[in-house]
């Protein structure tokens, strides 16, 4: 078993960081093969002490998310690239299941394009959010994807939002 | 003909020719006025100009009512909400033992510290130094109860004797008024007319879906953006930006009746885009919307613009209400809140939710859209960039792509401020 956990852990820290990778060089496909076509269920919530309630600011299964990716193309997006830097702090693992659950924090950085005053501001990054993954992690047939992921913020002020799921 | 003649004759054929076509202008040509009725166009110096940024928090925002907080975020007996207005006017919102909500300038009259620091709460939890139920200055200890009275100075006869007193030391209490879909709106201003008067009949188009049944809020985001407060406002006054937005365009703009999408001017400088259905489904991933509010058809989508700078749009299944604070010529806060019923079932909840989140939210398609465009706006006219004039000269009938919904905005803050909008260095009474 043990083994097997350490398996386990290590097929959890690399689809994370590899979900991490394919999300900050925007290879939207290649992060949706990292998921399970069938359950995933991807979601940014964060509790707001303004309002005192839990809420979610964005909530799509798979078929949604690759809407959204193939829709980019037709909006008008702030194109400057976001950066995950991610640690993967927790992993639990339910081998009856073959599925784990990772607790990751997230620092995203926003590197500006075109957001605001190319001439001045394109090239500077700052710092754009930060947070947790909370994932489930099916692991059947040796291979790793992504059942659900929740993206907790920290952050509540994410000046003018993104079009790109974080 | 001379060789000369008829280079001349050419010549004055190529500039008939481009005055036909146009081209693009020199420095003179630019800073013309345009050609248009002083209504129907802006000079840039009312965005930028801090000496009419000034001007407008004390003539407008000093003096009209301005949406703070919803009711339910204050659903219990001492709960309270902090905000501001008007610039940087801190304000406490609280719901008192009588259950009435009251506001006040959130400073404290001993030394002017802010008296209550979190978002939200209840004061039944108390604080460190001070007893619950009350609003404790946790600088010296001066406390407040939920109607505003000072009922706690520590050592107050061994400091002020005689010469000063909890009775003379209560805070400073705002005109409040609680209405149109459960909103907390207050007046700077103690002489002011009602709420009534101010918002005159620009409700009663939104009445039944706003005042049937009682609503709840579900979203709430902020964030300071590098603009002016009018055009963020603006942008929600003119449809023609629909161009800017892929989601309105194939859900809206390309369905029949569109452009048949009625627009009117209320007193006050209150405007409302009449009832439209929005054809969901024709966004690849979207659905049609099983909710609404009640009155309101399936798919519809009604809009309501309070000067100088709130938002109602009911969009079928959720209301989104966006409220702002200006911070300077180039820096406004804006808060965004949504709606559902508050009997709502949890899966009606979490429906409305995804409905809201997929256009409003901060990871929505069209929020994102404007913030960037408006953003951009304030760079580009700037003080010092050169720009000159914005035109505002759409008419098509007061339908959806006139922009009356402009005009009527600087037609009262002409008013307000006394200045024209096309040239504020003139009075609008010249």
């Amino acid at each position: 078993m043990g083994a097997s956990r350490e398996m386990a852990v290590q097929q959890v820290h690399e689809l994370i960081y590899e979900s991490c990778l394919t999300l900050n060089a925007e290879k939207w496909n290649d992060y949706l093969d990292l998921c399970d076509k069938a359950v995933f269920n991807y979601s940014i919530v964060n509790y707001s002490p303004e309002i005192r309630r839990d809420q979610c600011w964005m909530e799509r299964d798979y078929k949604g998310l690759k809407s959204i990716f193939d829709l980019l193309p037709k909006h008008n997006s702030d194109r400057s690239q976001l950066t995950r830097h991610a640690t993967v702090y927790r992993v639990g693992f339910d081998p009856e299941q073959n599925v784990a659950n990772a607790l990751t924090l997230v620092t995203i950085y926003r590197t500006q394009l075109d957001g605001i005053n190319s001439h001045f501001e394109s090239g500077a990054t700052s710092l754009f959010a930060v947070g947790k993954y909370m994932d489930v992690i099916g692991l059947d047939a040796g291979k790793a994807n992504l059942k659900k992921r929740v993206v907790a913020l920290d952050t509540r002020q994410v000046d003018i939002g993104s079009h790109y799921p974080l | 003909m001379s060789s000369q003649s008829a280079a001349a004759e050419a010549q004055a054929a190529d500039n008939g020719k481009q005055s036909k076509q146009g081209r693009a202008r020199n420095l003179a040509e630019w800073s013309q006025r345009p050609n248009l009725p002083g209504t129907h166009y802006l000079d840039t110096r009312v965005y930028t100009d801090p000496a009419i940024y000034d001007e407008e928090i004390d003539k407008i925002w000093n003096k009209v009512w301005l949406p703070i907080c919803h009711e339910s975020e204050l659903s219990a007996p001492l709960d309270f909400r902090t905000s501001g207005v008007a610039g940087t006017k801190p304000i406490v919102v609280v719901r008192g033992a009588d259950n009435k909500i009251r506001s006040f300038l959130n400073v404290c009259p001993h030394r002017g510290n802010i008296v209550m620091r979190a978002p939200a709460g209840n004061l039944g939890e108390g604080s460190p130094s001070g007893n619950p139920r009350n609003m404790t200055c946790m600088f010296h200890g001066w406390q407040f109860d939920a109607t505003g009275r000072c009922v706690e100075i520590p050592r107050e006869k061994a400091g002020y004797q005689d010469r000063l007193c909890k009775a003379q030391m209560g805070l400073r209490e705002l005109r409040t008024e609680v209405a149109h879909g459960g909103f907390v709106w207050v007046n700077l201003d103690d002489n002011c007319g009602p709420l009534a008067d101010f918002t005159g009949n620009a409700f009663d188009f939104m009445a039944t879906e706003l005042d049937t049944v009682p609503l709840e809020v579900f979203h709430y985001q902020k964030a300071v953006v590098r603009t002016n407060f009018k055009l963020w406002h603006e942008t929600s006054r003119e449809f023609y930006h629909d161009y800017l937005h892929y989601h309105n365009r194939a859900t809206g703009m390309l369905q029949k009746g569109y452009f048949d999408r009625k627009y009117t001017a209320f007193p006050n400088g209150h405007a409302a885009t009449g009832l439209t259905s929005i054809t969901y489904d024709a966004y690849e991933g979207a659905k049609d919307r099983g909710l609404t509010f009640p009155g309101m058809p399936l798919n519809g989508w009604k809009q309501l613009n309070i000067f100088p700078g709130c938002t109602y749009s009911l969009r079928a299944s959720c209301l989104r209400v966006s409220v702002m604070t200006p911070i300077s010529t180039d820096k406004v806060l804006i808060e965004i809140r949504g709606f559902g019923l508050k009997e709502d079932t949890p899966e009606e909840r979490r429906e409305r939710i995804l409905d809201h989140d997929t256009i409003w939210g901060p990871f929505g398609r069209n929020l994102h859209e404007d913030l960037l465009v408006v953003q951009n706006q304030s760079i580009a006219m700037r003080e010092g960039s050169g720009s000159k004039y914005l035109v505002m000269a759409r008419e098509e009938n007061n339908t959806i792509h006139d922009e009356i919904g402009l005009r009527s905005y600087y037609e009262e803050w002409s008013r307000l401020m006394g200045r024209l909008a096309c040239d504020p260095s003139r009075r609008s009474d010249e």
